[in-house]
């Protein structure tokens, strides 16, 4: 029995390479969800899953056998670990059997034909996109097929810039590691390190005081602020409406500088700590901060009522990339975009390190899984996100610490959370001995959510591509980790 | 006479960029930003003529001739386009049919350029600006009709005049015509909600895509064609369906007044309107070809009666 307020602390299980299928089809079946899978850890024949509901958290492991290390896949079980196997296959640790193909996701070697899915047919043609773009976007390579203009299938082909991340924090110390996961991405930096920092005090039995988990959930909140509203300016840009565009990135730059009063940083790096609260403003600049979040929450329901009106955006949104409801779940997407869809998760709901208290997921009239709801849900989930910072910054933020665990198991080899950041459930996975990383596993919204965006392009029309892309607004640093 | 003339001349050779940059402007200052000044388009011109052009490879004659091409046949076509109701004196004529001939020559040799090179973007454009061609030329082509039919002649100098004074405007079919021609102006001069002048999205693009390739020289020649479009359409706009009436110089007075509103109300669209999802765009030019069919029939009605 877990006590109020003590978090899932993943309970590992060693399973036999030949019932891992088995083992794996009864964790699903007792209502756990498939969160990642990485290979390593114990070895580089470990090969784990965790599974959890926010409740539970459970780590099955097994070790590939045979001369080339060999696992059953799992991926018609399990749809959302495609991506997983497939990049332990790229990174040279384990062969999945069982799979139609394993084709190659970040070896970028092969020719297209190899990483493509192939399409044939009369009038299907390839158009290629990327990965140098006529923008300043990140680097990733989408690989069409399409008939006229419509698109039969698309391919992403992402991490150009994949920096080892993981492998970087292999044997540091975990208060050094936290710049590792924070660096994963600079629009969810506070997600990754809060996801990070939770994981490894779950690992050295620590739990954090109550100024840090509302330290925590404010710098959460703000970074949530600032992406929906840079990510409603680009899905007014998807669609060629500059006047939203230019209205809601003048909103965002205001909750940048909130950002910058806060934590110093506008945004919001080197603002989390392991075991304990980097950040303590000032009693006036918390007062000024809450000052101008009302004023910016009064610009943002105007902006939001004039963006509604605007026929000819609301036009284009509607109806456009369709992710249904069933497809949102088997491909495990998380966050807005998942919510979108009519699937009611939200980290946020049960988060005993965090401080939401009374946690209501924001809800839309008509969860029609496209570009409308993907929107809507953004304006809904700020209406939530300036209520909390309100509520938090009315208590002040203090200085905090980690105590350790009252119900001490003590420390353990490893620890696991899931923080609900502006792109949905990140996952972070840690394994050490408490003075060393011996393994740092980071799942990322964004990374749950690419094969989710490929499914919704499938049949729209390639110039709406892009606006499809912007309402789900993924990192690619995120998945270049 | 003389001064119609360098109106035509040096208006359509050199202002065609201060129009686009004045749309910038008035966009960026409605959208809340200050913008870059209208003379932006200048200096990009003077940068871009200031570079070597890069050819990709396997580049053939297609795409190398198109730029001086699209130029050729823009320059011609400003030529043909008579300013305050004078006959442009320059030996090309002033025929309406004939300006549409010179852009279409224009369309076809950047099309050529696209399916030469065979790269996606460009051929994607080429081939979205191709279809939406085929929608715009005939209503252009309704539009001219309308202007047409009361000049009794497909000049344009000759159809302004037919539409001097406050008469035409108690005429059905004029604002039929000018209705249309509108529409027309936004299509051919590439703004949204038909396309999206602005957009870095290559997917997206239209007029943009079979650009992408060119650089230096060959670039600044397909965008002061773009801009010189600007200048052919508006102007056309302006000495058709917009009050016009009196001398040469009041006639000059009132194109500038019917530039700066053409101007103004492109802005105000780009910056209201989203852009159109794209298998529409069709739809849009059939509604406006069917209110130009309907101002074909006031016309000829009237005519008759």
């Amino acid at each position: 029995m877990r006590r109020e307020g003590s978090p899932a602390r993943p309970r590992l299980e060693y399973v036999a390479a030949t019932s891992w299928r088995g083992e794996v089809e009864r964790a699903l079946a007792r209502g756990l969800r498939f969160r990642c899978a990485y290979a390593g850890g114990e070895g580089e024949r470990s090969w784990s899953a965790l599974f959890g509901d926010g409740h539970e958290e459970l780590l099955l492991r097994t070790f590939a056998s045979g001369d080339v290390p060999a696992v059953d896949s799992v991926v018609d079980l399990v749809e959302a670990a495609d991506w997983d196997e497939r990049e332990a296959h790229d990174l040279g640790a384990i062969e999945f059997e069982g799979r139609a193909s394993t084709r190659p996701l970040l070896d970028h070697s092969q020719p297209s034909s190899a990483w493509a899915v192939p399409v044939a047919g009369a009038g299907v043609n390839q158009v290629a996109v990327g990965p140098v773009h006529a923008g300043i976007i990140e680097s990733g390579h989408f690989r069409f097929h399409v008939v006229g203009e419509r698109i039969l299938h698309v391919d992403p082909q992402l991490f150009y810039k994949h920096r080892g991340l993981e492998r970087a924090a292999e044997g540091m110390r975990p208060a050094a590691g936290i710049a590792i996961a924070q660096r994963a991405c600079g629009a969810c930096a506070v997600t990754n390190s809060v996801a990070f920092a939770q994981a490894c005090e779950s690992m050295l039995g620590s739990v954090v005081d109550e100024p840090t988990r509302r330290a925590r959930t404010l710098l959460i909140e703000l970074e949530r602020l600032y992406n929906h509203l840079h990510d409603i300016a680009a899905i007014c840009a998807g669609v060629g409406f500059a006047a939203g565009n230019m209205a809601f990135a003048n909103l965002k730059e205001r909750a940048l500088t909130v950002n910058r009063l806060l934590s110093g940083h506008r945004f919001l790096f080197g603002s989390v700590a392991l075991g304990g609260n980097e950040i303590v403003p000032g009693a006036p600049a918390v007062e000024e901060a809450r000052a101008r979040l009302s004023e910016l929450g009064a610009d943002i329901a105007a902006a939001w009522r004039a963006l509604d009106f605007a026929a000819t955006v609301q036009v284009r949104l509607t109806g456009a990339g369709v992710l249904s409801r069933e497809r949102a779940e088997e491909l495990g997407a998380v966050g807005p975009a998942a919510r979108a869809s009519g699937v009611e998760r939200d980290a946020r709901t049960y988060a005993p390190l965090l401080h939401y208290p009374a946690f209501r997921q924001a809800r839309i009239d008509r969860p029609s899984g496209d570009c409308s709801a993907r929107l809507r849900v953004r304006a809904a989930e700020l209406a939530t996100t300036l209520e909390t910072l309100d509520d938090l910054l009315q208590g002040g933020v203090e200085a905090g610490s980690a105590v350790q665990r009252a119900n001490a198991d003590g420390a353990a080899d490893v620890g696991a959370a899931v923080v609900e950041g502006p792109r949905g459930e990140t996952v972070c996975v840690v394994e050490g001995d408490g003075a060393r990383l011996r393994r740092f596993h980071l799942r990322t919204a964004s990374y749950a959510n690419w094969p989710a965006l490929a499914a919704a392009t499938a049949g729209e029309l390639l110039p709406d591509f892009p606006l499809i892309n912007k309402s789900f607004e993924l990192c690619y640093a995120c998945v270049d980790r | 006479m003389i001064a119609a003339a360098a109106v035509q001349l040096l208006g359509g050779l050199l202002l065609g960029p201060l129009l686009v940059g004045s749309i910038q402007t008035a966009k960026a200052r409605l959208q809340g930003r200050r913008g870059p000044s209208p003379l932006q388009p200048y200096r990009e011109l003077r940068r871009l003529w200031g570079k070597s052009a890069v050819d990709p490879d396997g580049a053939g004659p297609l795409y190398e001739l198109a730029p001086p091409l699209v130029a050729a046949a823009t320059a011609i076509a400003v030529l043909v386009v008579p300013v305050a109701g004078v006959p442009s004196p320059w030996g090309f004529g002033d025929d309406a049919i004939v300006l549409l001939a010179l852009l279409a020559v224009a369309r076809f040799a950047l099309t050529a350029s696209a399916w030469d090179t065979g790269t996606g973007f460009g051929l994607m454009g080429a081939a979205r600006d191709l279809t939406i061609a085929v929608y715009v030329e005939l209503l252009a082509v309704l539009a001219f009709v309308v202007a047409a039919i009361p000049a009794a002649s497909t000049s344009l100098a000759a159809m302004s005049d037919a539409a001097d004074g406050w008469e035409p405007w108690s005429s059905a079919g004029h604002w039929c015509a000018a209705i249309a021609f509108a529409v027309v102006i936004v299509a051919e001069t590439g703004r949204q909600p038909v396309d999206n002048p602005d957009t870095h999205l290559e997917l997206t693009m239209i007029h943009e895509g079979p650009l992408l390739e060119y650089a230096g020289r060959d670039l600044a020649l397909l965008q002061w064609s773009a801009a010189a479009r600007h200048w052919i359409f508006l102007v056309v706009g302006a000495e058709l369906f917009l009050p016009h009436s009196g001398g040469l110089w009041l006639r000059l007075g009132s194109l500038v007044i019917g530039l700066a509103a053409l101007v103004a109300a492109l802005a105000i669209t780009e910056t209201a309107q989203a852009k159109m999802r794209i298998l529409r765009v069709p739809g849009l030019l059939l509604a406006c070809s069917l209110i130009a069919t309907a101002g074909v029939v006031a016309t000829v009605g009237g005519v008759l009666a």
